[in-house]
């Protein structure tokens, strides 16, 4: 049996991460990369759908603090990322499966490495289980 | 003799509110009593389960049912009618979003068993008896219905035609939906009976709402002097207002009481919560970066307040076919 690995989804800020690389390069590489405009574009449901559907963790690379080329769709999007963790808790969903990186990498040579990062990281998790509870005794 | 439409009233999963809603209708439901025959309604009148397995498929109208799905008995009586009616009519916030019973899913059975059958410090139960399904006492066999897993909205259990949205649903709504249905003036399938917009649309208080919200801190209401006027987001105070249908007269605004969220999400969102969850989010101050997390406590139980009503609907925990939480 294959060695477990988790599957990741990875908002990417089109702004901060990756502008001047290769996109159909980088998203060959990536396949379950989502390109956004903005981190503040991404929504709760999106990262909610991304858990239903079958990721093991989502991770969101948004513009470092004070950077964001919207004013602040970074922080927004912060925000919402700190009240999902809550909120996944009490689902019985470990909040290390949602994580968000604030920094610019006009290159994108940290983008793989920040999925392989938290891939490692949650690894020991083990896959996802949406219907345990929070509480199970 | 004119034939009339066959009408069910019936609760699964409830406290009985929805009940009450419908003879909160007054003199109205004498016009509605006159004008359909009702073949089952536990909470008022005499029937018999029986009667219903003899009629013929889809004899039934209309089949107004209320209560989420918590047991096999639940399961069993929503087939039942649904195999009998021409039209289901998911009734109430428990019906269509599991409801607030359906906070229960934030625990599972066996913690909910063990707290009330032993744990409580009101129970005494030294021998450690716990309900079973089947069990048998002087030779005879005695059973219980199943109690499941988990909660469901009536949706996913049985096919439902329409939905009325509420805690309960209001007088207004209810004779409109009647109406409806008897008058063959019907929406699309599927439809919720109840105005598209948000709640913050139909709300007076909208008025006193500032340019700019910010929130630095979240309040409970008795943690605030509020008056009849201000929007309670503008005093910090949580209201699912941007993030609920409208159409429930404004009942509990107008007694001083924030929106939670009983007529779920507007057409067009899914999940209500963690739509909230966005808004709440981009209202939340903090005067610098390393005081964002201090903010975002000051929400307490996100989960329970952003889904105190539609849980079993969640994005995470509502039925679909690439899952098992298919109800047994």
């Amino acid at each position: 049996m294959d060695e477990y690995s988790p599957k990741i989804i990875c908002f990417k800020c089109n702004f901060g991460w990756g502008y001047l690389d290769d996109k159909k390069e980088i998203n060959a590489v990536m396949k379950s990369t989502v390109p956004v405009t903005c981190s503040g574009k991404v929504d709760s449901t999106h990262i909610l759908t991304a858990l239903k559907e079958g990721a093991d963790g989502v991770l969101v690379l948004g513009c470092s603090q004070g950077e964001c080329h919207f004013q602040d769709g970074n922080y927004q999007t912060g925000k919402k990322i700190l009240l999902i963790k809550k909120v996944l808790t009490s689902f019985g969903i470990e909040p290390e499966r949602v994580r968000m990186v604030f920094s610019v990498d006009p290159d994108g040579i940290k983008v793989p490495l920040e999925i392989e990062e938290m891939r490692n990281e949650i690894s020991s998790l083990g896959p996802i289980n949406i219907g345990k509870c929070a509480m199970a005794s | 003799m004119v034939v009339k439409p066959k009408v069910a009233i019936y609760w699964l999963g409830g406290c009985g509110g929805c009940d009450e809603a419908i003879v909160d209708l007054n003199e109205a439901i004498l016009h509605v009593a006159n004008a359909v025959e009702i073949v089952l309604w536990p909470v008022a009148m005499d029937f018999k389960y029986s009667s219903i397995e003899k009629m013929n498929d889809n004899e039934i109208t209309l089949s107004i049912i209320h209560g989420n799905v918590r047991n096999s008995e639940h399961a069993e009586m929503a087939n039942l009618l649904r195999r009998k009616s021409q039209l289901v009519l998911s009734f109430g916030a428990c019906a269509n979003y599991g409801g607030t019973p359906a906070l229960a899913n934030f625990r599972s059975k066996s913690d909910i068993f063990n707290w009330v059958y032993r744990d409580s410090p009101t129970v005494v139960n030294p021998k450690g008896v716990f309900p079973q399904t089947i069990s048998e006492t002087n030779g005879k066999t005695l059973t219980l219905p199943e109690f499941y897993e988990h909660v469901y909205a009536l949706n996913q259990v049985i096919d439902v035609d329409y939905y009325l949205p509420g805690c309960p649903p209001p007088p207004d709504l209810i004779v409109n939906a009647v109406s409806a249905v008897l008058s063959g003036k019907l929406p699309p399938k599927g439809t919720t009976l109840s105005p598209h917009m948000a709640m913050c649309d139909a709300c007076e208080r909208n008025k006193t709402k500032p340019f700019k919200l910010e929130i630095k801190e979240v309040k409970r209401i008795h943690e605030v002097d509020m008056d009849n006027e201000t929007c309670f987001l503008a005093k910090g105070v949580i209201c699912m207002g941007p993030a609920t249908r409208s159409g429930c007269g404004n009942t509990c605004v107008s007694t001083n009481t924030p929106c939670r969220g009983c007529f779920g999400p507007v057409s067009h969102a899914c999940d209500s919560g963690a739509k909230f969850l966005s808004a709440i989010a981009s209202l939340l101050q903090a005067d610098s970066d390393d005081q964002v997390e201090q903010v975002v406590d000051t929400v307490v139980d996100p989960a329970g307040y952003f889904y105190r009503f539609t849980q079993a609907a969640s994005i995470l925990h509502k039925f679909d076919e690439n899952t098992n939480r298919r109800c047994p």
